[in-house]
């Protein structure tokens, strides 16, 4: 993130309660989303049950967390961001945001929400768009003009803002879509799927700036089957199958594997790697495997890219020893970039 | 054009029926609010409660009404209602609906073939023709981008970004509803101005001298050559430089006269004058008197002119059955050489609303019935006389050729013979025969033994004013404005719940099959309630079709069977009746063309009537579109 960019996620104090940081104790008014028992059955036109798409689901969203709504394709994610928005009616439980129920029209005022596609009119331009939307939340001209100059600034579509979207590639819409859901600089985000579609790089941005959101104290709901995208950035997860909540929980704690031990060292020797392996033994311990790490094709795949927008050219295919290289790079560089300066998918 | 007892109520008459509150408009808008405020509850509470259960449905509706009494109704933001209908607006005009004012240009180009020049009435025939074309063409369009636009979003999920942010239902639906009545107000100013110069360009023309006459007494007679299918004749008197040509095909021109050097004069013609007028008439009260001078409510019936239909003005009154029967006014009849006359009153006669003018301008349109052939080129003769209403003083009657089919303009000098006591001067009309409170009576009579003569109100009228054609032509786009405001709402209403083609077909079928058809409806259920074969209801019309069993007979099956199916029929007529009554009357509004077309005014009263209904129903559509989205579930 540049400085300006989170400057036009953060610097809004109006909106904002006093110092929400994601260590604030527990209150009950900190809880921003709460499903009471929530159900959602889906019914044909003569009033036959078809799916139980959620059932009985408890959870409660708290102010300045990132939450992540995790599972297969089917499994109820995107029905409980729909009931949360009153888009779909609950069959039977209750669904309240910041306290009202979710039929509620005024809730709106503080959420941003992300479809799973770019529900956009294709007919408008990215300025169009985004004056619209700002127009919407009744914003007085003054304000929506400098909010759709910031957001247009941040999602980085300055040079496309006076063009229709039919004429946007696929990241492009995803970026005004991304950008009409922070227009009222909401407090509460709900991105559904905020990954798909997004090359690596698009996806990285995301991950910073859902983070950088957080940072500014917002509160971030997010649905995703793409397991790498909530890891790296949720606090807590949800994990639905079929409907029914099936773990919940601090992705910290719910990954932590209690009985392996990992070290990570440089510059060790064959012998000493022996000598520690007889440490291990001696205390009674096991030891299942003495490796070179891998990166992820991620981190590779960025590496690659940062390298070239470097040095333009064809590059080099060499041995392995690059692979641990780049994985040190890509960790260096893992918060340098804001969505600003990727045009890559235009 | 035949006027109808409605056509003469004023504003506050449609309004409020003084005397007849039950057959009026303000009842029917009442009623049919109420009507849908209780369906809409009960339709809702049904719908909740097989959602929710018994008690919780009552809570939701409960709710709903709470929600729109206390936050969607006060909490309804201008500037989000501009921003959605700013929205339908662009997405109209991206999607490239201009193209029907270019459509419409095109059908003008081509019209100059189809349009024919030389008929008898060719104002009439091109303003009639601009305006029907207008008319439907901007329906169609109001049809098809009122119908449209919510289903796409839907389908799209476009509305799911909208009502995730604070958008009330009222905006959503009131921004569609005026962005799609923007749209197709932009559409309909070009083409009614096109209309205005297709209309005057296409009637202009000259004529040149053909002959020239000089008769004895100094005075010139010439004919015109031949132009547009007609000639003209015109006569200068001795000391006249300019004058007028007779009338044809309902225009006259200017004639000036210059001197040449040599002795001879020349010509020069003005282009039609009076072709294009908006006559403002000023209609008499009616009173028939049988041959014995008796007073009766009707003229003599000389059949075949029946009198059916004229229901619909009735309102609420004949829905419940206490109507008393049809009121549509045909001619009546009067009997040459008896007593009997139709007498006119007119009100409000003066010299200044006349603007002092020294010939009183009276139109006629009076149809005759011969009983026996007589001599048919000399034609029927009848009578004038005006008649002070207050004092027994009277003019010398009139003689005029009743002019059948044609519109009769009768010039009647201000100073005229005048009998009072007994004796015969000249005198001033208005100031002889126009009583204190400005009342002037004229008595028709025809001359001609055993021959009739055939008057409505609507025939014989005073025109003391006229209005500029281009202020009448923009009354009658007015009334096109308002129909497609009122198709523009009901599309909408549709849309809200059903997909596109669906909301369409509704649409037209509410608007334009039953509203088109209600008058036959309302025939139907005034036959069924008088017992009356004709045909019957839907199924048993359906029976003798297939029986090939005339319409008037008795319907033969057993009785059982008979009672069964006449039950039936009367239920779905009754209920057809309902429907086509709570539909706006649009046939009613397309006709205010007529007006124009036949050169008329349009009565301000009649386009405050139609502003009046349109918004009633704009109302009512917007509620039941708001019940509607507000129980839609946007992502099932």
């Amino acid at each position: 993130m540049d400085s300006e960019s989170s400057a036009a996620v953060a610097d809004r104090p109006e909106n904002q309660p006093a110092a929400a940081t994601p260590a604030a104790p527990d209150v009950a008014s900190d809880v921003v989303i709460e499903t009471r028992n929530l159900s959602k059955i889906y019914r044909d036109f003569w009033g036959r049950r078809k799916v139980n798409a959620l059932k009985s689901l408890d959870i409660e969203v708290r102010r300045g967390e990132i939450f992540g709504l995790l599972g297969p394709n089917g499994s109820g994610k995107s029905t409980t961001i729909k009931l949360i928005l009153g888009l779909l009616f609950p069959s039977s439980g209750r669904v309240l945001v910041f306290d009202k129920d979710a039929s509620e029209t005024s809730k709106n005022e503080q959420i941003g929400y992300l479809p799973e596609e770019s529900y956009l009119y294709k007919f408008l331009s990215a300025e169009e768009t985004l004056d619209f939307y700002g127009r919407l939340f009744d914003m007085p001209g003054s304000l929506r003009k400098q909010r759709v100059d910031e957001l247009i600034k941040l999602v980085g579509l300055s040079g496309a803002r006076y063009r229709q979207l039919k004429e946007y590639s696929k990241g492009m819409t995803r970026r005004v879509g991304l950008a009409q859901a922070l227009i009222n600089d909401p407090d509460l985000i709900l991105l559904d799927e905020p990954t798909t579609g997004l090359d690596p790089i698009g996806t990285r941005e995301m991950k910073d700036l859902i983070l950088a959101l957080r940072d500014a104290g917002k509160t971030v709901l997010l649905c995703s089957h793409q397991l790498a995208d909530v890891q790296d950035v949720c606090d807590r997860v949800a994990i639905l199958h079929q409907g029914e909540l099936k773990e919940l929980g601090r992705v910290k704690d719910l990954l932590k594997v209690r009985d392996v031990t990992e070290i990570h060292a440089t510059g060790l020797s064959d012998s000493a790697k022996d000598e520690i392996a007889e440490v291990i033994k001696r205390h009674g311990g096991n030891v299942e495997s003495i490796d070179n790490p891998t990166a992820t094709m991620e981190d590779l795949f960025l590496n690659i890219v940062r390298e070239s927008e470097a040095r333009p050219g064809a590059r080099r295919v060499s041995a392995t020893s690059d692979v641990a290289k780049s994985d040190a790079a890509g960790d260096a560089a893992d918060h340098g970039s804001g969505m600003g300066d990727g045009g890559s998918d235009s | 054009m035949t006027l109808q007892p409605d056509d003469f109520w004023s504003f506050n008459e449609w309004l409020m029926r003084p005397n007849s509150f039950l057959e009026s408009a303000l009842l029917q808008g009442l009623v049919l609010i109420v009507l849908a405020i209780v369906l809409g509850l009960i339709v809702g509470y049904i719908v909740s409660a097989a959602r929710y259960g018994p008690v919780e449905g009552f809570y939701a509706v409960a709710r709903a009404v709470r929600e729109l009494l206390l936050h969607d109704g006060p909490r309804t933001s201008p500037r989000r209602i501009v921003a959605l209908a700013r929205l339908a607006f662009k997405e109209a005009i991206r999607r490239k609906v201009l193209f029907v004012v270019g459509l419409f240009v095109v059908l003008l180009l081509f019209a100059g073939w189809f349009l024919n020049e030389e008929s008898r009435d060719p104002a009439r025939l091109y303003i009639s023709f601009v305006l029907t074309t207008t008319n439907y063409l901007i329906l169609l369009l109001a049809l098809f981008i009122s119908t449209f636009s919510i289903p796409a979003d839907v389908k799209e999920k476009t509305i799911y970004t909208i009502v995730t942010k604070p958008v009330r239902i009222t905006e959503l639906v009131l921004g569609r509803m005026l962005g799609f009545i923007a749209v197709g107000t932009l559409m309909l100013a070009p083409m009614a101005l096109l209309s205005g110069v297709f209309v005057k360009r296409g009637l202009d023309h000259v004529h040149q001298v053909e002959t020239v006459e000089e008769e004895g007494d100094g005075s010139i007679v010439g004919t015109t050559d031949y132009v547009q299918g007609h000639e003209h004749t015109f006569r200068f008197a001795a000391d006249q430089d300019q004058t007028v040509t007779n009338k044809v095909r309902g225009h006259r021109h200017v004639v000036t006269k210059t001197k040449n050097d040599d002795g001879s004069y020349s010509f020069d013609f003005s282009g039609p004058v009076d072709s294009l007028v908006a006559r403002v008439p000023l209609y008499g009260e009616i009173q028939f008197y049988d041959r014995m001078g008796e007073p009766k409510n009707a003229g003599i019936d000389v059949g075949q002119e029946s009198i059916v239909g004229g229901y619909s003005s009735a309102g609420v009154s004949r829905l419940i059955g206490v109507a008393q029967g049809p009121r549509k006014i045909e001619y009546g009849y009067v009997e040459g050489g008896t007593l009997g006359a139709a007498e006119f009153t007119f009100g409000g006669v003066s010299a200044e609303r006349f603007g002092n003018t020294d010939t009183l301008l009276l139109d006629m349109q009076i149809r005759a019935f011969r009983s026996y052939k007589g001599d048919i080129e000399t034609g029927i003769h009848g009578s004038l006389t005006f008649k002070n209403p207050d004092k027994p003083i009277q003019s010398e009657p009139i003689a005029f050729i009743v002019d059948e089919y044609e519109l009769d303009e009768q010039q009647i000098p201000v100073e005229l013979e005048i009998i009072e006591d007994g004796k015969t001067s000249t005198g001033n009309l208005f100031e002889k025969l126009v009583s204190d409170d400005g009342q002037l009576q004229l008595v028709l009579r025809c001359t001609d033994d055993a021959q009739y003569l055939g008057v409505t109100r609507s025939a014989v009228y005073l025109r003391p004013a006229e209005v500029a054609f281009e202020v009448n032509l923009a009354k009658a786009y007015a009334s096109i404005w308002l129909q497609m405001v009122m198709v523009i709402a009901f599309g909408v209403m549709f849309s809200t719940r059903l997909g596109g083609p669906v909301a369409m077909v509704s649409t037209g079928v509410l608007c334009v099959v039953l509203s088109f058809f209600a008058e036959q409806i309302y025939d139907t259920r005034h036959y069924i309630d008088i017992g009356q074969e004709r045909g019957g209801g839907p199924v048993e019309s359906l029976i003798r079709l297939v029986k090939q069993d005339a319409l008037t007979t008795q319907l033969d099956l057993d009785s059982t069977t008979t009672k069964v199916i006449k039950t039936t029929d009367a239920g779905i007529v009754y209920a057809m009746d309902a429907l086509a009554t709570a539909v706006p009357n649009l046939p009613k509004m397309v006709e205010t063309a007529e007006y124009a077309a036949s050169g008329f005014d349009i009565p301000v009263a009649l386009v405050g009537r139609h502003a009046t209904a349109t918004f009633g129903y704009f109302l009512l559509a917007f509620l039941i579109s708001y019940f509607l989205l507000k129980a839609r579930e946007i992502a099932a």
